[in-house]
């Protein structure tokens, strides 16, 4: 299967290529960047020096694939998609520009409407943990941000098996640097970066919609840049319905995704690792899910741990591609990570 | 098999003899064997403060 990416040059678009290069049943297409044209993948992804010889070409230059995988801005991806589609193969989109089903959900978080709004009910949200069979099909498929996909995972269960107060629910996210992208301006200069901890979104980050229509809560998300170049720790706070204890915190998260490749339940009773942190989840397409009760305040706690340039975009993006392509679901993600780090 | 009686997860004996101390699969949780046949766990005693003085 030939694999194109477009928008190759920025985090997303390396590690999608880092995967892709590994991947026994991909070949490495056209890589597609204005900025880098002509230039080595290496020059932009120094970790794929020798992987490859492929050289970044203008997107203008992009010919048809079996699956394209964009890694633009949002804002962009609404107005490549179209073409893309028209001249067939699957497309996978890594921005935010297909994964609401509400159109008046662009205008609202997004300030821009969406220019073709036909394509949100025919794209799938890339998150095989709850739309497998819908992706076996889909020929656009929309992956979802890094923190939502983390407060989806660690949230959803919770609401589903009516444990919670869904209309009452807060998400408090820490994210890495890379989360910003390669051109995440002055906020991401090392002098402003450095020691960081910073809410750069106490209420309204435009994930919030992705997670409401995901798990049919009401969320109130706060978001903060934290000291890391890689992960998100999202932490769920819902306050039980009825009394709750620990074993059936256990076989909630157990029966949401007892069989899922890429979720692990952490929740430990010794150790320094007790509970999901993402710094050992680096370079992996793992999500951690761990929880605890908190009687005092009647209150669930529910955490997820995820490499967001990973299981929170281009490793789910992957695994989107497997679950489309009939591959093996894991085929190309094995890697466990590394520790220490 | 038997379960956890902390995290309910499924333990299987795996010739396990009586007293062997192992640690869940799941939760971590160090279990003590009370019985092989049928097979049968409990949280294992933790080491007291001054264990072994």
């Amino acid at each position: 299967m030939k694999a194109s990416v477009v928008g190759g040059s920025g985090y997303v678009g390396g590690e999608l290529l880092r995967l892709l290069l590994g991947h026994p049943d991909v070949e490495v297409g056209q890589v597609t960047s204005d900025s880098m044209a002509g230039k080595s993948i290496a020059r932009a992804h120094p970790n794929l020096r020798g992987a490859s010889d492929r050289r970044f070409v203008p997107r203008s230059a992009l010919e048809p694939a079996d699956v394209t995988f964009v890694a633009v801005p949002h804002g962009e991806a609404m107005e490549e998609v179209p073409a893309l589609l028209a001249a067939g193969g699957i497309v996978i989109d890594l921005s935010a520009d297909h994964r609401l089903r509400n159109a008046a959900g662009y205008p609202e978080y997004y300030h821009r409407d969406h220019p073709h709004p036909e394509l949100l009910a025919r794209s799938v949200l890339g998150l095989p943990e709850l739309h497998r069979e819908a992706l076996r099909t889909a020929d656009l498929i929309a992956v979802p941000g890094c923190i939502a996909t983390a407060s989806i995972l660690a949230l959803r269960p919770l609401v589903t098996a009516g444990l919670i107060d869904s209309q009452r629910v807060v998400i408090d996210a820490k994210s890495g640097s890379s989360a910003s992208g390669r051109d995440a301006g002055p906020a991401g200069q090392h002098a402003e970066r450095s020691g960081v901890m910073r809410a750069y979104a106490p209420a309204g980050h435009r994930h919030t919609a992705e997670i409401e229509q995901e798990t049919g809560a009401r969320v109130a998300l706060s978001c903060h840049a934290v000291e890391a170049v890689r992960g998100v720790l999202a932490t769920v706070h819902g306050f039980a319905s009825r009394p709750v204890d620990e074993k059936e915190l256990w076989r909630t998260y157990r029966a949401a995704y007892g069989g899922e490749p890429f979720v692990r339940i952490v929740h430990e009773a010794d150790g320094i690792h007790r509970e999901p942190e993402p710094k050992i989840l680096a370079g992996t397409n793992f999500c951690e899910l761990g929880f605890a009760v908190d009687p005092h305040a009647g209150r669930i706690v529910a955490l997820a741990a995820l490499d967001n340039l990973m299981k929170g975009a281009a490793g789910n993006a992957v695994q989107c591609l497997n679950v489309r392509a009939g591959f093996p679901e894991t085929r190309g993600l094995e890697f466990p990570g590394l520790h220490p780090i | 098999m038997t379960q956890c009686p902390e995290c309910e997860a499924i333990v299987e004996s795996h010739d396990m003899v009586l007293g062997e101390v192992f640690p869940c699969p799941d939760c971590g949780t160090e279990l003590e064997v009370l019985g092989t046949d049928p097979f049968a766990v409990q949280p294992a005693p933790k080491e007291a403060e001054d264990w072994g003085e």
